[in-house]
């Protein structure tokens, strides 16, 4: 499908950042849906509060622009009314893991099919670069002037623990294995999370000496560690410093039966 | 096929000249008419998909760009003598 | 009449009952008193009916999936009590603001905070009202009987359909689990919104679209774009611009207010009476009493509360000589009645409080009344 059929030629051009890795995320899932040549009038977007929430926004489908944090909630009620349609979800760090962490951790647990795309740029960027829940310990923001006091989650490690079918973090320096995860979660049922660590320059990177977003994709490339190859402290929760590293990788691929077949209703999946 | 840039949309926040491991961009020297130095391809016959048709490979840049600013462009048989 | 089937039930049954009746298809619940039989039944009923039952992990997520599930083009339902329903106020203002039909129950106790849990109350009617931030309206229901949690809720459901706005039941600990009987007739009236694309003939679609637009359901091919978000008419966000906002939140709020007659739901006992007691749901029971007994003694009984049924209070304060509103609150409708009464002329409006859980008795308004040198 032609770049505009599926973004809204109308709200075009987008209004992120330059350098903001949004754009690169949506590249990768727009190529990733366009290669399993999925249907955008089956397929509703659900997005909440924040620069990649707007993502929904740009695209040519149903999109539900709801409240800060709750979009897993408003997308399951979405899903679970209307079986023919696919939901795919695009939130950020903050929106689903503070604010909405409630409805992350129960949503990944109760399997409702949907895929979940997390764009973590460790900040609260479209409000001016306050902390986040990823932000690293003693980071620079708004928030924490003196560096951040406290440890970032693990989103990934998150949605592994609470059972969602399927998890893979990415970065956007990592642009075809995260379009190839897109699709392999396109492709699956459950609750489907894919964490993208993308870069904020303007209120994360510039006030942590990476304006230039290419810096950020560099730190993205001298940080990320294959699950397979990461050091033990990366994996050892207790370690919420992550090591300094960015584990990436597909976490998990199971097949736990989602809320759907449990319910015993209808279709799932794509 | 070769990368075109489109200056309408790009941003010139040269990720492109970042990412493309042939150095096929450069960082732009002029301000576009959108006010960036929008960035320029510079080599383009260094890139990967240079007499390429069909399947293309690589494709680093157009991937990256938060814009949507880079796609490719057939070339003419005078671009792909070089 | 006769073809009615009758039931011995709980107030909180029947509210079941009406939901299923009216075609609910998705309800989101959380347990807590006393609401809790809401949910319980239709974790029962509703599948069976080829709905969807979720117990959600908050009253939070409760209210959005009901919105959620609402785009999705069905009935859906929540059912709380105080502190669920203040969680839930952000999710309503966004009901509200992108239009979303959605019906949620409010079986009030005694707060504010966890207050009694298992004690009656109308604590919460002056939040339902002005809960959200922002300047909205909400139609909400007032039941006094089992028979009337049953067909306050069919009026629920159908009012948050045709005018695409959340609509609640406000009910209470006391009529949620009193049992009574209940009469199901075989035909009940039930409106669904109007949604775009679908031509039809009915009550929804006497309303003009230019007061409520018709409901573009998803996946209907409409490239549908819902926002919380100050938005035009064609769906831009367009927060910047005052004279957007100033339309779009006018339309909401007349979109209700001028169609008040429609709404306006209410019961008279001796209207030329020339005192007038003016109560809801179990606040008029005490007052039901002496006006059934003593002519003297009216009695306005609100079924609907908001939009604020101006016209019946005008219309009986006009002719009475002194007022008293009887509320288990300490004065939540009684600064909007008071307003309308002395507009209309009414010279004397009093409050007859009464918190802690029990309704006001009939000894307890007489003695007002005598206070008040009216007997």
């Amino acid at each position: 499908m032609d770049i505009f059929d599926f973004y809204r030629k109308d709200r075009w051009p987008h209004v992120f950042c330059p350098g903001c890795g949004n754009g690169t995320v949506m590249n990768c899932f727009y190529r990733a849906f366009n290669e399993l040549g999925l249907d955008l009038e089956k397929t509703a977007f659900v997005g909440g509060i924040g620069c990649s929430s707007r993502i929904p926004l740009y695209i040519n489908s149903d999109a539900l622009h709801t409240t800060h944090g709750r979009a897993l909630a408003f997308a399951t009620g979405l899903r679970l009314s209307r079986l023919d349609l696919s939901v795919v979800v695009f939130t950020g760090d903050g929106d689903l893991g503070a604010i909405g962490g409630n409805h992350f951790i129960n949503g990944c647990r109760r399997n409702v099919d949907m895929t979940v795309i997390c764009i973590n740029n460790n900040i609260y960027g479209m409000t001016g670069g306050q902390a986040s829940i990823t932000t690293p310990h003693d980071y620079q923001s708004t928030t924490t002037p003196y560096g951040n006091r406290e440890y970032p989650f693990d989103l990934a490690e998150i949605a592994v623990a609470a059972g969602a079918n399927y998890v893979a973090r990415w970065t956007t320096r990592h642009v075809h294995e995260l379009t190839k995860a897109m699709k392999t979660a396109l492709q699956k049922k459950g609750f489907r999370f894919v964490e993208v660590v993308s870069q904020c320059p303007t209120n994360f990177g510039r006030r942590n000496k990476m304006a230039d977003p290419t810096q950020m994709l560099e730190w993205f490339r001298e940080s990320s560690v294959r699950r397979d190859k990461a050091r033990t402290a990366a994996v050892d929760h207790v370690d919420l410093n992550l090591a300094g590293q960015i584990t990436v990788g597909e976490f998990v691929s199971r097949d736990r039966e989602c809320y759907e077949e449990l319910l015993g209703v209808g279709k799932h999946g794509v | 096929m070769k990368p075109v840039v489109d200056l309408k949309y790009c941003k010139g926040c040269n990720v492109c000249v970042y990412i493309c491991p042939k150095k096929c961009y450069s960082r732009g020297a002029e301000i576009s008419e959108m006010g960036y130095f929008a960035t320029h391809v510079s080599l383009p016959e260094k890139c990967y998909n240079h007499n390429r048709e069909g399947k293309l490979i690589c494709e680093l840049c157009v991937l990256s760009c938060p814009d949507q600013a880079i796609s490719w462009f057939p070339e003419t048989e005078e671009e792909k003598g070089r | 009449m006769s073809d009615a089937k009758e039931y011995f039930v709980q107030g909180n049954e029947a509210c079941v009952e009406a939901s299923l009746a009216s075609g609910l298809k998705f309800f989101a619940g959380y347990p807590i008193t006393p609401s809790t039989e809401v949910a319980e039944g239709l974790a029962r009923r509703l599948p069976k009916a080829g709905g969807v039952f979720l117990q959600m992990e908050d009253e939070i997520a409760c209210i959005s999936a009901v919105i959620g599930a609402s785009w999705g083009g069905v009935k859906a339902m929540t059912a709380t009590s105080g502190p669920g329903f203040s969680l839930m106020q952000e999710a309503i203002g966004y009901a509200a603001m992108s239009e979303t039909p959605v019906v949620l129950v409010n079986v009030m106790r005694g707060g504010p905070s966890t207050g009694q849990p298992t004690r009656a109350s109308q604590g919460d009617v002056a939040q339902t009202r002005f809960g959200s931030h922002g300047d909205y309206q909400v139609i909400a229901f007032a039941p006094a009987s089992v028979q009337e949690m049953f067909d306050l809720t069919v009026e629920t459901f159908n009012f948050s359909e045709k005018y695409r706005v959340p609509a609640f039941l406000l009910s209470d600990a006391e009529i949620g689990h009193m049992r009574g009987l209940l009469r199901v007739p075989p035909n009940i009236e039930v409106i669904d919104r109007k949604e775009l694309g679908v031509r039809r003939q009915d009550k929804a679609s006497e309303v003009p679209d230019s007061l409520v637009h018709p409901f573009p359901t998803f996946g209907r091919g409409h490239k549908t774009m819902v926002t919380g978000m100050t938005h035009t008419d064609d769906s831009r966000i367009e927060p910047e611009d005052p004279v957007v906002h100033s339309e779009l939140v006018t339309r909401l709020n007349e979109k209700i207010t001028k169609s008040r007659k429609d709404i306006n739901r209410w019961e008279v006992i001796n209207e030329d009476a020339r005192i007038m007691i003016v109560a809801y749901g179990s606040s008029s029971f005490g007052a039901r009493e002496i006006a059934a007994n003593d002519r003297r003694i009216g009695l306005l009984r609100l079924k609907s509360l908001w939009p604020l049924p101006e016209e019946p209070i005008a219309d009986v304060a006009g002719k009475c000589e002194k007022m008293l509103v009887c509320e288990m609150n300490l004065g939540q409708m009684y600064p909007h009645i008071k307003r309308v009464a002395l507009e209309a002329g009414c010279r004397t409006v009093e409050l007859l409080p009464k918190i802690g859980g029990d309704p006001q008795t009939p000894s307890e308004v007489r003695s007002k009344l005598r206070e008040m040198g009216v007997i």
